[in-house]
């Protein structure tokens, strides 16, 4: 009959059904074989090597009516309740007392400075001689700066610490009884973890509950610190946010080392904090104040409210039955009306109307409807047994007084359909039957009952005031998580800086500074001069060809007798090029400045005293002439003719310059070094109310880095810094197509080595890449003049064109075909080289829609990449025949 | 003189430079009858052994979010200063490891840092072509930002390595990608010297590093993408007074020898190498085995007494330790335990030599160094 005694064991099993779910992590078997390994060989290293700590045997002898053989009252603790180890310190507290004596002795002496103490006092406790020297050797710099112990393979720096992985591997090893309360840190947490993980999906708050349990515990006296076992409760102490270790003034910094993850003990580094502790992160204690200065206490508070470790675990949260994502937390966090204070458990929200609660509980809160976190709701998510339901949920009888005290109908348990902004209909009708806190009195009545009502983000301001500061913490985190990178390139001339200054226009409050622009006002009238100067070396180079010409003419009109008269003799030298005596000298001294290079050094200065010259300069009708020539000056820049016709508004010492003027103007953000600009875009109304499942976007933030084109070849050296750009945006000028560089190679194609060398990047191999065709008004007008085939690349490129091109608006103008010939001739370059698609956006870089717009669709092209990630792949391929619809 | 025939002497004059250039490389290597390496084997010397514990990472430094550029030591005290993507430098006490101070950078595409000869002050330069000086005795303000003390600004393109003249805190040498190296008056935030750019002997692409003899203050290295080392004397900034041909790839880092007679370099082209100033050879090529899948050479070290050659490679998170003598690798510290996870960008040597500093790419800096027991004193 062995078979039934099996089946009495089984019946045995029964009892730890219903009532005892809290008490299984008791199960005792398994801890006690972990205990003895810890255990067994400690205390015989501690008998071994001194007196002093032999009275922990006996201690442990002393308390041993929990086990039988003599283990180290420690190693229990840590896999059993509190109350023991209440138990242990107390009896730890019948060591001889000539060694507490001692110890409060030091702690008297403790000034200012603890190591000295622990040098000083060194002969008193064995128990920490290792520590001891371990110090010596850190304080003798000179000698000897770095030694190590090389028992520290552990990374980490506290120089107690680390020796705790040493013992926990190879316990034979430990030499100091120091060393044996680590080993007890180390193996709760270890042990905590592999808990963690096989629970992670049952009942969470149990999990919650042990790891706050399992402290590491101290072998100090009840109150004293974790580490130097000095001081008692009274002394000021931190406290780690993961295990509830405490130290004192002289031991945090040690046992904490560098905190790069904020308070915690070295040990707990990486390890989420304790739940209980939230609030207190990032919020400072006078100890650490007083201990590190300033910038060091705000980068640890800093790195504690940010590093990913300290951030609510998204898998700890239950929505509707489902663990969260870590965007779903994300989202949960960032929408206008966020649950407070957001814990780890289990919680029911009813997408639909926006109610949120606990689960098995009523409503708490109505949070922003619509979130697309957790699982479906189910019937009983708050335990109802009204048999009247909202949106699917059974709703608790404290709901339904609070109905029908609102003069809704339910009798008949109905199942009604509530949405967010309290309309409720009958399940299955259409007509809305009313509004539930419509009434005033329905709001008072839900305070009485506690229930929540849907709070208007405009009408309590208060209330959102108090949420904000509660939850800050969360919107700087989410802050650094939102920022968006935009590269911005494109070979020299493409325009990258005039986007890049649209862009500050477009998107700053204030675009430019004050002396900001001071200094742009220097640097336009600086190029003005420069201008000024090449025309009016234009105007010599005329002149002498002139006078040549004239003097050939009147060569081969030797002969003839001349009836010009006497005039003409007169001025035989003076040409329509001619300038007089006081400018020419002017002229000379400009040139010659320009020659020198140093025009900037002293423009700004001097530019007062020559206003007026310039003005007769730029009047004279020789310069006019010659400006009438511009186009064979090869130096002057097409942006030249817009400030010399104002040369004189320009050139005064009191002009302003506007934003057009700065957009014109050449040089504003230098051309070698790196700009960057951080903005959001704005909020149009329209936009708000199309789309309001949107209204968090506010909070995302774009970079846009303009790069310098030099050197951006396949050999860069900082491309790599740029890894983390979410999105390249590569400028290219259209109207370079017919331009050829000093080189003699043809600009656009050096474009397209760019473009591919850029594109072909290990860095940006999956990047998106959106290809901005700048200066489609250009293009527009010279693609009439010189056709596109003087590009070798479009030599292919035949249009169609109607012969009513203009009158008939129906035919896509010439500019229209040739943009769109080369955006696909990029495409197709593109895919060839990555398989991708490319997006196309055409622009006009000094109409500030236009930009606008590309920058716009950066935008949605950066936000649709994130959501791609998160769609399945039918719709992925959806995607990839897309990008030709926003080529326009 | 018409412009075609200005390209034609132009054209003829390149090639005979090229010439002559060539004659020297085939008289270099006539002259070039054996290397360090086979010489000290001749000489019976044996490599240097390391034991389990004599080089091991003994401290992280955890705090930066972004990856580590450039760390640099001070000269008596053990603090480090290392500069990292997060746009952020960092000065760190190499003992406790403990942050002194956080400064935020307003570029935060920064290459490079260096500490000052009296560790007052710390200078970084990157993508922004400007290298800025912090005083590290200035408060910062309620955002946590130090205000920049000085703004040296004149370079054209990004600013690749800065060092300060050992002993001198008021100069500083910066090499930059527009082919220049500058010379700076850190006082007066003026340009002493420049050396190359367009119209001199100089550089012929971006110049990536720079190392300033310990001997002779005066003298300098530079490398550069144009696959040359050059030798500089601050006090003729004219001209270089000699080139160094042998990398096929860009020159990522150079570094003098301890003696300042010699000097190493690393190179995209996966080996280091170590030149002689004083008579213009290649002594050495220390090219690991396996045809370079360990990448290009990110930074190098010597040891004090120059027997160690420490060198960070791209891929693979490797960071040789080289004897120089026998030309071997001798450890791979990417191999060692607590090693890092990501590629090596930047490594220096402390002082007195006691410790080295490795940067990464994965936001930490090891500090490496004796690890066995040591009796205390």
């Amino acid at each position: 009959m062995p078979l039934k005694e099996d089946d009495c064991c089984l019946f045995a099993e029964e009892y730890d059904g219903p009532p005892l779910s809290y008490n299984i992590p008791c199960a005792v078997p398994i801890n006690v074989e972990k205990i003895p390994v810890a255990a067994v060989v400690s205390p015989v290293c501690i008998s071994d090597n001194m007196s002093f700590p032999v009275i922990q045997p006996i201690l442990s002898v002393e308390s041993k009516k929990f086990l039988i053989d003599s283990v180290s009252p420690t190693s229990v603790i840590a896999n059993c309740g509190s109350n023991q180890l209440e138990l242990v310190s107390d009896s730890i507290t019948v060591s001889p007392t000539s060694v507490i004596e001692h110890t409060e002795e030091e702690e008297e002496e403790e000034g200012g400075d603890g190591e000295d103490c622990e040098l000083s006092s060194s002969g008193e406790l064995l128990l920490r001689s290792c520590s001891v020297k371990e110090s010596l050797d850190l304080n003798e710099s000179s000698s000897n700066p770095l030694v190590p112990d090389w028992e520290s393979n552990e990374s980490v720096l506290s120089m107690d610490y680390p020796s705790s992985r040493v013992t926990g591997d190879c316990v034979s090893e430990t030499n100091g009884d120091g060393k044996k309360q680590p080993v007890v840190t180390f193996l709760g947490i270890a042990s905590d973890d592999g808990f963690e993980e096989e629970e992670s999906c049952s009942n969470l708050r149990r999990v919650r509950v042990v790891p706050v349990k399992k402290q590491p515990q101290t072998k100090g006296k009840k109150g004293s610190c974790y580490r130097c076992f000095k001081g008692s409760r009274f002394t000021e102490k931190e406290v780690c946010l993961v295990c509830d270790a405490k130290y004192c003034n002289s031991c945090v910094l040690r046992a904490m080392g560098s905190m790069p993850e904020g308070r915690k003990c070295v040990t707990c580094i990486g390890f989420p904090i304790d739940e209980s502790k939230r609030g207190s992160l990032g919020k400072c204690s006078r100890m650490l104040k007083r201990l590190l200065n300033d910038l060091e206490v705000k980068q640890i508070m800093k790195t504690e409210r940010f590093c990913e470790a300290n951030q609510l675990p998204a898998e700890y949260v239950y929505v509707n039955g489902q663990p969260l994502y870590p965007e779903e937390l994300v989202t949960l966090q960032t929408c206008s009306n966020p649950p407070k204070k957001l814990k780890p458990g289990d919680y029911w929200y009813d997408k639909v109307s926006g109610l949120w609660g606990k689960e098995g509980e009523k409503p708490y809160q109505i949070i922003s409807p619509h979130l697309n976190v957790g699982g479906p709701i189910s019937p009983e998510a708050s335990n109802g047994n009204t048999q009247v339901f909202i949106n699917g949920r059974e709703i608790t009888k404290v709901e339904l007084r609070m109905l029908q005290l609102a003069g809704v109908q339910c009798a008949g348990n109905p199942h009604f359909w509530v949405n967010e902004d309290g309309s409720y209909q009958e399940e299955g009708q259409k007509n809305t039957k009313g509004y539930i806190w419509g009434k005033a009195g329905t709001k008072l009545l839900c305070a009485v009952l506690s229930l929540p009502v849907p709070s208007k983000s405009t009408a309590n301001a208060s209330g959102e005031q108090l949420y904000s500061a509660n939850s800050r913490s969360i919107l700087d985190h989410l802050e650094h998580r939102t920022l968006q990178k935009i590269l911005l390139v494109g070979n020299s001339g493409s325009g990258t800086s005039t986007i890049f200054k649209q862009a500050k226009i477009l998107y700053k409050d204030v675009p430019f500074l004050e002396d900001e622009r001071e200094n742009i006002k220097v640097i336009i009238q600086t190029n003005v001069y420069g201008y000024l100067g090449m025309l009016l070396e234009g105007r010599e180079r005329f002149e002498e060809e002139a006078l040549a010409l004239r003097n050939t003419k009147q060569c081969v009109l030797e002969n003839i007798p001349a009836d010009e008269g006497d005039a003409k003799s007169n001025d035989k030298t003076v040409t329509m090029y001619s300038i007089g005596p006081r400018l020419k000298a002017f002229s000379d001294w400009l040139l010659k400045t320009m020659a020198a290079g140093n025009l900037g050094v002293i423009f700004p200065a001097a530019s007062r005293e020559y206003a007026p010259l310039v003005e007769e300069l730029w009047r004279d009708a020789a310069i006019q002439a010659t400006y009438k020539r511009r186009s064979e000056l090869g130096l002057l820049p097409s942006v030249a003719s817009y400030f010399l016709e104002r040369a004189i508004d320009v050139l005064t010492p009191d002009y302003e310059p506007s934003d057009l003027d700065i957009l014109y103007a050449e040089g504003v953000t230098s051309s070698s070094g790196l700009a960057c600009l951080d903005f959001s875009f704005p909020q149009t109304a329209s936009e708000e109310n199309l789309d309001p499942s949107d209204h968090h976007d506010s909070l995302l933030r774009y970079q846009l880095i303009r790069v310098p084109s030099r050197g951006l070849g396949e050999n860069c050296k900082w491309i790599d810094m740029f890894e983390d750009v979410g999105m390249v945006v590569f400028v290219v000028s259209m109207s370079d197509y017919d331009q050829v560089s000093e080189d003699g190679t043809n600009k656009m194609l050096l474009t397209k080595k760019l473009f591919e060398s850029i594109i072909t990047h290990p860095i940006f191999e999956n990047m998106d890449f959106l290809l901005i065709l700048n200066k489609y008004d250009l293009l527009e007008e010279k693609v009439e003049r010189v056709p596109l085939a003087r590009c070798e690349w479009f030599q292919d490129f035949n249009p169609v064109v109607s012969r009513h091109r203009g009158s008939n608006n129906g035919n896509p103008t010439l500019g229209q075909l040739a943009f769109h010939f080369m955006a696909v001739k990029f495409k197709r370059f593109y895919s060839s080289l990555t398989g991708k698609k490319l997006f196309v956006s055409s622009s006009k870089s000094l109409d500030p829609n236009s930009v606008d717009s590309s920058l716009k669709l950066a935008m949605e092209i950066l936000k649709w990449s994130e959501e791609r990630t998160n769609i399945c792949m039918s719709e992925y391929s959806m995607y990839s025949t897309e990008p030709s619809s926003f080529s326009n | 003189m018409s412009v075609s025939e200005l390209k034609e002497r132009h054209a003829v004059a390149t090639e005979t430079v090229n010439n002559l250039r060539d004659q020297l490389r085939q008289r270099r290597l006539q002259l070039l009858d054996t290397d360090v390496a086979r010489y000290s084997a001749a000489q019976g010397r044996t490599r240097v052994s390391f034991g389990a514990t004599d080089l091991v990472c003994c401290r992280t430094l955890q705090g930066h979010t972004g990856k580590v550029y450039s760390l640099d030591w001070t000269p008596e005290r053990n603090r480090i200063v290392s500069a990292s993507q997060d746009g952020r430098l960092i000065v760190w006490n190499a003992l406790t490891s403990q942050k002194t101070h956080a400064i935020k950078l307003p570029c935060a595409w920064v290459m490079t840092c260096a500490f000052s000869p009296n560790g007052q002050s710390v200078a970084c330069g990157g993508l922004d072509s400007v290298c800025s000086i912090f005083s590290l005795s200035s408060t910062a303000d309620k955002d946590g930002t130090v205000p920049v003390s000085r703004m040296l600004t004149g370079h054209r393109g990004y600013v690749s390595c800065c060092q300060y003249v050992p002993n001198e805190d008021a100069h500083l040498i910066t090499s930059s990608g527009d082919q220049t190296c500058i010379l700076w008056d850190v006082t007066t935030g003026l340009k002493t010297s420049v050396f190359g750019g367009e119209f001199q002997s100089g550089h012929t692409a971006d110049v990536l590093s720079v190392s300033i003899s310990g001997s002779n203050p005066n003298w300098f290295i530079s490398g550069s993408c144009d696959s040359t080392a050059r030798l500089w004397d601050t006090r003729a900034a004219s001209r270089a007074v000699r080139t160094f041909h042998g990398h096929e790839g860009d020159v990522n880092t150079v570094k003098f020898f301890p003696d300042g007679y010699r000097f190493g370099t690393g190179s995209d082209d996966g080996t280091c190498r170590l030149y002689d100033i004083r008579t213009g050879h290649q002594l050495q090529v220390y090219q690991p085995h396996g045809d370079g899948e360990n990448g290009p050479v990110t930074s190098i070290a010597f040891s004090v007494s120059g027997r160690l050659l420490f060198a960070g490679y791209a891929s693979n998170n490797t960071c040789y330790v080289w004897d120089t003598l026998l030309g071997e690798v001798v450890l791979d510290l990417g191999l060692q335990q607590d090693s890092h996870r990501n590629r090596i960008s930047c490594l220096g040597l402390s002082a007195d030599g006691s410790a080295l500093c490795t940067g990464s790419w994965d936001s930490n800096l090891k500090i490496w160094a004796f690890g066995g027991h040591r009796r205390v004193i």
